[in-house]
């Protein structure tokens, strides 16, 4: 019924058009299936769960000119007062801001330097006791800080004695599971392990350890500050709008800059990731519509070379079931092909983009799902053409063109 | 076999309508071999057309083996071209791509008949127009007599009763026109009833019945011959 093997045979015989549609079927699947992938990929890169309620969490810089007051005395009073705003659930000093690309890392180690030990790369931030609340993570074992424990100094002479600790951190350091409560090393500085929470990501998304992270209890006042501010779910700008005037009425000789949202930083980290994204859509899209295009300007081509074959098949007793059937499978035909060499290309661009670009290993159900969707758009692609075909009266069959 | 009763036919484009057949009349009886002429643009393909059920009617009756033609939808008359009816056209009308085994199995496919039935009634076929070593050639390998008896053996295939043939020699030279008359005779005689559209009057005198169509009507042949010599002899 199909006529699959004339089909065959007559495409063997005149195959310019069809070996090309079927590279350009070929190229599209190889492409599509790595880029859809890709975004995929970022997808879940640009979604993933931080840890931190970011849009009810704010950050500003404080940049002290004054010298008439004491540095760490100011910002135990500058803290007080941000929690007592309204619409603020807590505030805190941060040595820097997660999510935003800018931080520290160190080695956190089994062994105090120089000995060798088991150690991990660790992404650590000062904070005080409210810091814990104020990023609004989870603590799933052991306790925070106290007030006594967080260092307040303008120098690094002395440094915290305890630490709070992220679960990977813990986990990776302590696959057994008995870390709580251990001893590890900040360079040659011993540190006890008191608490564990569950998420909280460094400031860099794209580390190989982003999720490792420490909080060491310690402010060193200097005249450039950073706070951080958690408030009512809704009540960020507001308490955004306000934070300037109220920290200048608190003490003016200062500056107060960059007051931003923890998601506006995060976005401006990932914003080449959301414009690669974008293009990337923008290219599939593109690459698609030509191929679907491709397969209809031919198969419109087809009809019009043929006019005078199908209306002599017509004649001869087609339905037009038959007609339109007879370019479905041409068309099937030659995507079949071009989708098992776009497939083997896909796997072997995967390849290559996994050894060159550092990309995850393009998983072969993206592969076959695009080659099934190329295969649907190319069937759909051909539809109306092949109607217009079947539409050809046969009565064209005895006309001498 | 076939019967056409005040068959009218109108083209209709937005500036000229056009009366293709007026009032058509005929009857053609099972085993005949009839040969219609006339003048270019007489109707006489249109009427060939009709016959053949490739382009509808506008008024009138048309019978094909006591079938209304009329009354059929479009996969019916498709199904009853392929199953009684038998085309040579002027132009061969074979396809290229496909060698003449595929070419003569097109209508057998489209009716559904299984291969090993095909492929006999292809080699039969095949063998009786004289070309069953060229089953795996291509038309374009052949001549033009060759290809034209290719056709004819794509029509024979579906065995059909009634053959359609439009100026079937018209593109062959006389030799090669001889043997495909001789070929549709032979066939004749083995049974199938034959329409046969020609310029050629030689040919068409081999024909055991002639008709005419002159604007788009059946013409008295007589009659019409009697005004060709009355304006000859400048009457």
């Amino acid at each position: 019924m199909f006529e699959i093997k004339p089909i065959f045979n007559a495409l063997c015989r005149s195959k310019v058009g069809a070996v090309l549609l079927l590279i350009q079927i070929a190229i599209t699947t190889a492409i599509v299936s790595n880029a859809a992938f890709i975004i995929q990929d970022r997808i879940g890169y640009l979604s993933q769960q931080t840890g931190y309620p970011e849009e009810d969490i704010f950050v500003f810089h404080v940049m002290m000119f004054g010298q008439d007051v004491s540095l760490s005395q100011q910002y135990e009073l500058d803290e007080a007062m941000l929690r007592q705003i309204p619409g603020v659930v807590d505030a805190a000093y941060s040595s820097n801001t997660p999510l935003s690309g800018s931080g520290s890392s160190s080695d956190f180690s089994l062994k105090p330097a120089p000995e060798e030990g088991k150690s991990a790369r660790t992404s650590y931030m000062f904070i005080d006791e409210h810091g814990l609340n104020t990023y609004g993570v989870k603590l799933i074992a052991g306790r925070n800080y106290t007030e006594d424990e967080v260092i307040v100094t303008d120098n690094y002479d002395e440094l915290s004695k305890v630490t709070v600790v992220t679960k990977t951190l813990l986990d990776e350091l302590f696959p057994d599971g008995n870390g709580l409560g251990q001893t590890i090393y900040f360079g040659d500085i011993p540190m006890k392990i008191i608490g564990v929470i569950d998420l909280m990501k460094g400031p860099w998304l794209k580390d190989s350890r982003p999720d490792n992270v420490a909080l060491l209890p310690f402010i060193k006042a200097g005249s450039n500050a950073r706070f951080v501010v958690r408030t009512e779910p809704g009540q960020r700008q507001s308490v955004m709008n306000r934070v300037e005037e109220a920290m200048l009425k608190n003490y003016n000789k200062r500056v107060i800059s960059r007051i931003r949202g923890l998601d506006e930083d995060k976005e401006q980290y990932m914003a080449e990731d959301t414009l690669m994204m974008r293009m990337l859509i923008v290219l599939i899209t593109i690459l698609v519509l030509v191929t679907a295009l491709g397969i209809f300007g031919l198969t419109l081509f087809n009809i019009s070379k043929r006019t005078k074959q199908i209306g002599t098949r017509r004649a001869l007793g087609a339905r037009k079931s038959a007609i339109i059937s007879y370019f479905l499978v041409e068309n099937a035909m030659i995507c079949s092909v071009g989708l098992v060499i776009g497939i083997i290309a896909a796997v072997y661009l995967g390849q290559l983009l996994m050894q060159h670009f550092s990309i995850a290993q393009l998983e072969i159900s993206y592969v076959l799902g695009t080659a099934l969707c190329v295969f649907v758009m190319s069937l759909l692609a051909v539809l109306a053409p092949a109607k217009r075909a079947a539409n050809i009266s046969p009565s064209i069959a005895t006309r001498t063109i | 076999m076939l019967k056409m009763n005040n068959i009218n036919k109108v083209y209709q484009t937005e500036m000229v309508q056009t009366h293709a057949l007026r009032d058509f009349n005929l009857q053609v009886d099972e085993g005949e071999f009839i040969a219609v002429t006339g003048p270019s643009g007489s109707g006489k393909t249109t009427f060939l057309n009709i016959a053949g059920m490739l382009e509808p009617f506008n008024e009138g009756q048309y019978l094909l083996d006591g079938i209304d033609v009329g009354k059929l939808n479009d996969n019916q008359r498709a199904d009853l071209r392929n199953q009684k009816i038998g085309f040579i056209f002027q132009g061969f009308n074979l396809i290229p791509d496909l060698n003449l085994y595929e070419n003569i199995e097109v209508p057998l496919r489209y009716r559904g008949i299984k291969a090993a039935e095909r492929k006999r009634r292809i080699e039969q076929c095949l063998e009786q127009v004289g070309l069953a070593s060229r089953a795996k050639h291509l038309p374009q390998q052949l001549s033009g007599g060759q290809q034209q008896r290719v056709a004819i053996a794509r029509a024979l295939a579906g065995e059909p009763r009634f053959l359609l043939a439009d100026e079937p020699t018209g593109n062959l030279d006389s030799l090669m026109a001889r043997q495909v008359m001789e070929l549709l005779e032979q066939i004749n005689r083995d049974g199938a009833t034959i329409v046969m559209v020609t310029h050629d009057p030689e040919l068409a005198r081999r024909a055991p019945r002639n008709i005419q169509v002159v604007d788009g009507q059946l013409a008295d042949l007589t009659l019409y011959q009697g005004t060709q010599n009355l304006k000859a002899a400048g009457v």
